[in-house]
């Protein structure tokens, strides 16, 4: 039995070794890119027998080969013997492929070609498919190994075709060497040449998405917001733009595969709501800030939750990934903002007319590297991937009423960092959703005037804010009247070009809070004859701040 | 007995007449058809797609004070006025220039937030 056995592997280890006259074809060059230049090298083998010797020599040498010619393109067919009394032709059909003999392998060349002969293997129109039938006789035999042809081809873009890889490029159909007496000889090779890790090339339909409380919380809609794409580390040329869809989502084409691009998303700055985008309640975070800047770890924080919020509070100064930190001078400069103080500076304030976007990809929109928040606006379109999220925000909304509220881990400062304990305890993403809290607001005619009266009955607030819009072509603003007690600093900012009014409170120490009761009453003289107020004011914020800076959103029923 | 047949004849003649009213005080408004409510209150617009203004009725149960509210898409309240009103028809205006064009509602309430009537409007 062991006998046996030794002398089965000796007939298998023969076989293995000795056999076939091969027809081989491989890549001569690496390629890696769409538009890269294949070259492939067609190569005569001399089989041999059992026992070693070799196989009878050729004279002829043909095959068919066939490639995908959605895949690549011909650029040269290129032979290689340098005999000059060989006789050689190429022949071309474009939109065939074979069939083989299902009864013989497919690398069984010289029994595919009888298979053909006899038509049990056929070529059946397939405009996917190009054959070239190649053939060389000469009267000299061609050395082992020697190669017969080389052709080229230009690896084309996998875009629009039916084709998700490149990994069946080139067959070799069958092969029909023949001895000096015209004796077929048997010939074998390799089913397929096929490449992977192509890149490039046209990405078809890229995804893009945007992110933003402005759309989550219906204060306007995706198509409020545009981007502009450009190679990446460059923000002169854009290669692409234009406007998400009311749900925030882009379709973009005429990208490449597997090339870097710098996508910058923006908000339409004629927005009204921009107004409404920085309030007492970012005041009140950049105050408390300020009041513990340069405290917390790497002198960022202490107060923020998120490390993105140092750039967005940062509305005068030094940057800081240049040193600067959140100081008063900011907090200052949005006071002053709220109250329609002009300011000397040309702070970093979002509103109507003036948006300072920041936007990145939003998985790791304000992560922290070296102690600084971090956007990217780096995406590279690929084979798998063709979707991308970003996240928005504007500078000066600390809060992000109108921005992308991180959801990284990694942007998050960590609690034990923080004073901001009782936010921090929520999760990533959650940290300013607003409380509520009732509030009456009304309008009524009083002895000939309109009296617009804000009734509290909200404890514990240290600042509040209202914008105020007023039909101006019915009404004349007289008096804004104040009683909010003796210590709280109040502002005023009455944009009468617009018929908006702006007031509010706010204690800079977080300690004394706003007086229940009627704390602001607006006063206006009709200009016309009227006999009820409805709709002659609305109001569009109604905020208000605790003394750890929760906003409240006052609710009326 | 041609005297008792005078003052009894007078005395027909008289009971024949119209009594004279006393004058009342009824909150008498003269209601287009467009306002009219047949309900004893509730509220009408005059039209519902607006723009500027639109005139209301406010038909009410009792003299007091009411509010009339105007809520958003998502039933925030943007504005209120709080008023006092005769009983039956109040016409009303409703302002809407400084409105965003959109739909509202517009509601009808007691001073105590219970609801009288409400509608709904288009600003564009």
């Amino acid at each position: 039995m062991k006998k046996i056995l030794i002398l089965l592997v000796s007939v298998f280890g023969t076989l293995s070794v000795f056999g076939q006259s091969r027809m081989d074809y491989t890549r001569v060059n690496t390629v890696t890119q769409v538009g890269d230049t294949l070259v492939v090298k067609y190569q005569y083998f001399r089989g041999t027998d059992a026992n070693g010797a070799d196989m009878p020599e050729a004279k002829v040498y043909q095959f068919d080969i066939q490639h995908n010619n959605k895949l690549l393109d011909v650029i040269s067919n290129d032979w290689q013997p340098t005999s000059t009394s060989a006789q050689k032709a190429v022949n071309t059909w474009n939109g065939y492929k074979f069939t083989i003999d299902s009864e013989k392998e497919q690398t069984d060349f010289d029994g595919q070609y009888l298979s053909w002969l006899s038509g049990d293997a056929t070529y059946g129109t397939d405009t996917d498919w190009s054959v070239q039938r190649v053939t060389y006789q000469d009267v000299t035999s061609l050395e082992n190994g020697a190669e017969i042809m080389k052709v080229s081809y230009k690896i084309k873009d996998k875009a629009n075709t039916n084709y998700t890889d490149y990994t069946n490029l080139i067959n070799v159909n069958w092969a029909n060497y023949q001895e000096a007496d015209g004796t077929l000889i048997d010939v074998t090779g390799q089913s397929n040449l096929g490449l992977t890790g192509i890149q490039g090339g046209d990405a078809g339909n890229v995804s893009l998405s945007i992110s933003s409380n402005v759309i989550t919380n219906n204060i306007g809609d995706g198509t409020d917001f545009s981007y502009t794409i450009f190679a990446k580390g460059d923000n002169q040329t854009p290669l692409a733009s234009g406007n998400f869809d009311a749900a925030g989502d882009a379709t973009v084409q005429g990208l490449e595969n597997d090339v870097e691009y710098d996508a910058y998303i923006s908000i339409d700055s004629s927005k009204e709501y921009l107004d409404n985008a920085v309030t007492v309640s970012d005041l009140a975070l950049v105050f408390a800030e300020a009041i513990g800047a340069g405290n917390g770890p790497n002198g960022i924080s202490t107060t923020f939750d998120y490390y993105l919020q140092s750039l967005l509070a940062n509305v005068v100064g030094e940057t800081i990934p240049n040193g600067g930190d959140i100081n008063f001078q900011d907090s200052y400069e949005i006071l002053a903002y709220l109250q329609g103080v002009e300011s000397t500076n040309t702070p970093f304030i979002s509103k109507t007319g003036q948006a300072f976007n920041m936007s990145g990809i939003k998985s790791t929109f304000g992560d922290e590297v070296d102690g600084i928040a971090r956007v990217s606006p780096t995406f590279k379109p690929t084979d798998n991937n063709k979707s991308f999220q970003f996240g928005h925000a504007l500078a000066g909304d600390v809060n992000f009423s109108h921005g992308f509220e991180p959801t990284s881990t990694n942007a998050s400062i960590p609690t034990q960092a923080t004073n901001a304990t009782a936010r921090t305890m929520r999760i990533e993403g959650a940290k300013y959703q607003p409380e509520t809290a009732n509030l009456d607001l009304i309008s009524e005619i009083v002895d000939g005037q309109v009296i617009f009266s804000i009734n509290s009955e909200v404890l514990g607030m240290v600042g509040s804010q209202f914008n105020i819009v007023y039909d101006k072509t019915k009404l004349v603003l007289d008096d804004v009247i104040f009683d909010t007690g003796n210590e709280m600093t109040n502002f005023a900012n009455h944009i009468q070009a617009d018929g908006k009014i702006n007031i509010g409170s706010f204690d800079q120490n977080f300690k004394v809070t706003i007086k229940n009761g009627t704390p602001y009453k607006i006063i206006f003289t009709p200009t016309e004859q009227i006999n009820n107020t409805a709709g002659l004011i609305t109001f569009k914020v109604k905020e208000g701040v605790k003394t750890d800076g929760t906003q409240i959103n006052f609710i009326m029923n | 007995m041609k005297k008792l047949l005078v003052i009894l004849i007078l005395g027909f003649i008289s009971a024949c007449t119209h009594d004279i009213l006393e004058p009342i005080d009824l909150n008498v408004v003269d209601v287009p058809e467009s306002l009219k409510i047949d309900d004893i209150s509730g509220l009408k617009t005059e039209s519902t797609i607006v723009s500027n203004e639109v005139r209301i009725n406010a038909k009410l149960p009792y003299t007091g004070t009411y509010r009339i509210k105007i809520r958003d898409i998502e039933n925030e309240m943007i504005s209120q006025e709080k008023l006092n009103a005769e009983e039956g028809d109040n016409l009303l205006k409703v302002y809407v220039s400084t409105l965003p064009k959109s739909s509202y509602t517009i509601e009808l309430a007691e001073d105590n937030h219970t609801i009288i009537g409400r509608g709904v409007i288009v600003v564009q």
